[in-house]
């Protein structure tokens, strides 16, 4: 599989995700951030999980084991405060009075890299 | 011009707990979205308030036992020690406001903005 940088997922698995990532905020009425480098690391972070885990576990928790999180199914993205309330901590999924909602439902991707540090 | 330093598993004793003024933990991740939103803040805080208080980074993929310790969920996740002690904890991407609001509360005196 080709590589796209350290610790990023495949681009096939990029690209599924940014079609799922599109195609839900469509169906729930939301929207991306008006930040597309916010989405893009996103959709990164849910892609590699899902390569890694089998399941895009949300990027935005800490877990003290990732694949029994994976197989509870309760982060995995769209995750449930999503579905039930339209609530995505991960600012993947905003609704449009959320601040910092943008117009779009489709990514800007940015060139983004993996951090070891900040 | 200080900055917010990157610490670790090993290091979080001596840099948080037995750190003399009080220490704002910035816990995140590579791929969380709304920490590289908060981490631009965080460097601010760090700037604006050299000697009063020591702002530091864990990444929680690379530094679990740390995060475990403390049961950190959502993430980003700010947390403030004083004398080695949580004393309090801001959970997601929050504007500078409230968290200068938050550590000024925690302070003796007043810090000049």
């Amino acid at each position: 599989m080709e590589s796209r940088g350290y610790n990023k997922s495949s681009q096939k698995s990029f690209e599924l995700m940014r079609h799922f990532a599109e195609t839900y905020a469509k169906r729930s009425e939301t929207f991306f951030c008006s930040d597309p480098s916010i989405t893009t690391a996103v959709i990164e972070g849910l892609a590699l999980h899902k390569e890694q885990l089998g399941a895009p576990l949300c990027p935005c928790r800490f877990y003290e084991d990732k694949e029994a999180e994976a197989k509870a199914g309760y982060w995995n993205c769209p995750c449930v405060p999503m579905r039930e309330r339209k609530e995505c901590h991960c600012m993947l999924f905003l609704t449009p009075d959320n601040p910092f909602a943008g117009t779009s439902q489709t990514l800007q991707e940015v060139p983004l890299e993996y951090q070891t540090t900040q | 011009m200080s900055a917010a330093i990157d610490i670790a598993d090993a290091t979080f004793e001596a840099e948080v707990l037995r750190s003399d003024i009080p220490v704002l933990v910035d816990f995140w991740a590579p791929w969380c979205g709304p920490c590289r939103m908060v981490a631009p803040v965080v460097q601010e805080i760090a700037e604006q308030y050299v000697g009063k208080v020591k702002v530091v980074k864990i990444n929680t993929d690379e530094n679990p036992q740390t995060a475990s310790q403390y049961g950190i969920r959502s993430i980003p996740t700010l947390m403030l020690f004083k004398g080695g002690q949580k004393v309090d904890v801001v959970v997601g991407a929050v504007p500078k406001a409230t968290l200068t609001t938050i550590l000024e509360k925690h302070f003796d005196t007043p810090a000049e903005a």
